[in-house]
């Protein structure tokens, strides 16, 4: 018993060996170093120009000149509403009558040429409200045409029902502008992210950014570190270290150390790519932009997160195991490209698919997928964040997730423990069943 | 008890038998020679006793006991191929090896700093091990393979692709664990140092054993027939080929080299001489293990 419990604890210390001695040694590469770096400088500047092109933040209010006893009632309010802004997009300078609406003119194109105004309001009598007219030598950007052309709408609806006896109250909901909320709800009791209360809009929206960035990281991650797996093993079994390796430390707990070691090493450039992100939202300027979107950090789901690395954590291993197993059977790095093009054609058929379905996790394809081991972490995640699958589905495509890696794994297990001393031409399926007799792997 | 005991053990691969039923004992304190050509079984062989691959049938034993894992920290392992991580420090990939069979990161790294001192080569501590020289990196390589202290030392093919210098460098080394109480399993193509090292060897053929013994009573077991003769400032010596039981003569820089069929012509050939002038030289030659190996090889071939 005891020597049952000090060869448990014997393997696991040789377990962290591997992890730490494979992670230690990633982690200072300059490869390493450069991609963290690289993301971290990515998402930050992706961030901030989704800053400057939702807020704008340098642009100065255009300044509109106008005749002040063109139309009093419509230039006193329209200067009213932007007055009480706190950052308006348009400032108003009214000036005196010249005399003439030529002299008006060539006053107004004066003070254009001499940079004091961007462009100026004529007002023609047409009917109960004037038409206006915006005169500039550049026009207007979207943006402050449609700012102006709500106010005037406003201001209208104003003047011309100010005669009508309305209350405030009309007045005011009669300026609302009408809104539909779409609200996804749950009719039944799911395990998706749609809760009892319903999703609104922006947590719909939320939740699909969420499943469409979690969907890359898993790409990314599988197809970088599955590589990084298979490119270590077949370089150590090319520099022949593996010979000893083999030696020292039973292939099982090699094989699940490198695993893990490589995992963490995914795990820790997402956790920079999540810091990064998380600290680009917590400065003041880019909450402001999230206020003005109506998206909330808050209204995110905390169970997607966990469901989120539940399946990046699955997903990987699933592949990871496969990988090993790959790079175990091939004698030289340069002969692994074409050995785990069937494993990166599959990851990319589940990413593009995933990609695709994303429009509609409800179509029966992505339902049956969501319980095919290869593409669950792709497409049951995706349903979990955009559809609401019944707890039932999520866990038993979980089940047969997890009984596809502990198959895959034992099956990998067995070749890496004969591919591993197997040198020369990669051995076909029956050479290497031949060679797992062989070695009693 | 012998440290190592390796009884009747057969492998095949498909319908190739690579290694055929071999036996032999090695003992504390003793370098054992496994001597044969390429693809003799030598490489096949010690994977089974290092228990990288298991025997179809026939035992292994060591310290009297059957393999397990625990075994394997006892083992130490220099492959024919070396094989180290080339891009990470040297002192890096040795304690990770230390610690992968038990040995603590502090002794692991007290221990290479000896080592290194010892082979003349403390700065390569922190090198990267594609920044060595060949010679150099196979020091390192014998590091890794006895960083652990195993009492079980698999050498395969130690001292190929070394300088003079280096291989006596390392020799010394094998032979001062040798002294130390350490089994050693040592194979090599080159018979001058398993002459030298070894106290019983295994010549294999072909996945048999040919040849098996102490190299003393080998060599008795092979007739002497070399002489070399020599007289004062080279003089030449005639009619040597005259003499009966004589077969060959061949004239070197150490003097003649002649052949002999029996033992006795070795004392007609002694006389003769002596009658052409005076003889600083005359040796009757023990077969040199490289003689005893190619023709018990090559009398299998026949």
């Amino acid at each position: 018993m005891k020597s049952l419990s000090d060869r448990w604890v014997r393997n696991l210390n040789n377990l962290w060996t591997v992890i730490s001695f494979s992670l230690r040694n990633r982690m200072r590469s300059k490869a390493f170093i450069a991609t963290t770096i690289t993301i971290a400088l990515l998402s930050t500047i992706a961030i901030q120009v989704m800053y400057l092109v939702i807020m704008n933040p340098f642009s100065n209010p255009d300044r509109i000149g106008f005749v002040e006893n063109a139309a009093p009632a419509v230039t006193g309010r329209l200067t009213a509403y932007y007055g009480g802004q706190e950052k308006p997009l348009i400032e108003l300078a009214g000036y005196p009558d010249a005399g003439s609406p030529d002299a008006n003119e060539e006053a107004m194109k004066e003070r254009m040429r001499g940079g004091e105004i961007n462009g100026y309001l004529e007002f023609a009598t047409d009917g109960l409200f004037p038409k206006v007219t915006y005169k500039s030598e550049r026009p207007m950007d979207t943006g402050k045409k449609s700012s102006l052309q709500s106010a005037l709408q406003a201001i209208k609806a104003d003047i011309i029902l100010s005669d009508a006896n309305l209350t405030e109250e009309q007045r005011t909901a009669l300026a609302q502008p009408v809104r539909i909320e779409a609200v996804q709800i749950s009719t039944a009791e799911g395990a998706g992210s749609v809760g009892a209360d319903g999703k609104s809009e922006e947590e719909q929206v939320f939740a699909f950014m969420l499943v469409y960035i979690v969907i890359i990281l898993l790409y990314m991650g599988i197809m970088i570190t599955g590589q990084l797996i298979a490119t270590e093993i077949t370089a150590e079994k090319s520099s022949r270290v593996m010979e000893i390796l083999v030696t020292s430390v039973a292939p099982l707990t090699q094989m699940f150390g490198k695993i893990i070691g490589m995992c963490l090493l995914g795990l820790t450039q997402i956790a920079v790519f999540g810091f990064t992100v998380a600290v680009n939202l917590m400065l003041p300027h880019t909450r402001e932009m999230f206020r003005e979107l109506n998206l909330d950090l808050s209204s995110l789901d905390p169970m997607l997160v966990v469901y989120a690395v539940i399946f990046y954590v699955t997903g990987y291993f699933l592949y990871g195991t496969l990988y090993a197993a790959i790079g175990s059977i091939v004698s030289r790095t340069e002969e692994l490209g074409q050995a785990v093009m069937p494993l990166t054609t599959i990851s990319m058929v589940a990413f593009f698919l995933g990609i695709f379905g994303l429009s509609n996790p409800n179509a029966s394809y992505v339902v049956i997928l969501s319980y095919i081991p290869f593409f669950t972490p792709y497409f049951m995640f995706m349903r979990i964040g955009m559809a609401d699958p019944a707890l039932w589905e999520v866990l038993l495509s979980l089940v047969i997730l997890l009984a596809t890696i502990l198959l895959v794994g034992w099956l990998s297990a067995k070749i890496y423990r004969t591919g591993v001393l197997m040198y020369g031409k990669r051995p076909g399926i029956r050479e290497l069943r031949k060679a797992m007799k062989a070695y009693k792997a | 008890m012998s440290t190592l005991q390796v009884e009747r053990i057969v492998k095949q691969y498909g319908d190739k038998t690579a290694v055929n039923g071999i036996s032999f004992t090695a003992e504390a304190g003793e370098i054992y020679g496994l001597l044969g050509a390429n693809g003799a079984g030598k490489t096949t062989t010690m994977r089974m006793v290092l228990g990288l691959i298991m025997p179809d049938s026939g035992s292994i034993r060591y310290h009297g006991k059957p393999y397990s894992r625990e075994q394997l920290r006892d083992l130490g392992y220099l492959p024919e191929e070396r094989g180290l991580y080339p891009k990470i420090k040297v002192s890096d990939q040795i304690i990770y090896l230390a610690r992968l069979r038990g040995v603590s990161a502090k002794e692991a790294d007290r221990r290479l700093k000896e080592w290194l001192e010892k082979f003349n080569v403390p700065d390569y501590y922190d090198k990267k091990v594609e920044e060595l020289s060949k010679g150099n990196q196979q020091k390192i390589q014998f590091i890794a393979a006895v960083i652990h202290d195993p009492s079980i030392l698999v050498l395969d093919e130690a001292f190929s692709g070394l300088d003079p210098v280096n291989v006596e460098l390392l020799k010394a080394a094998v032979k001062e664990l040798r002294d130390a109480g350490k089994t050693i399993l040592f194979s090599t193509h080159r018979m001058e140092h398993v002459e030298e090292l070894c106290r019983n060897i295994t010549i294999l053929h072909r996945s048999n054993v040919v040849l098996q013994g102490g190299i003393r009573d080998i060599k008795k077991r092979f007739p002497r027939e070399r002489v070399i003769v020599r007289l004062e400032d080279d003089g030449a010596i005639e009619g040597l080929e005259r003499i009966p039981g004589v077969r060959s003569v061949e004239k070197r820089e150490s003097g003649y080299e002649v052949r002999i069929d029996r033992t006795d012509a070795a004392q007609a050939i002694l006389d003769h001489a002596r009658q052409q002038g005076d003889v600083v030289r005359f040796e009757l030659m023990e077969p040199t293990l490289n003689e005893i190996f190619i023709r018990s090889v090559g009398e299998e071939l026949e």
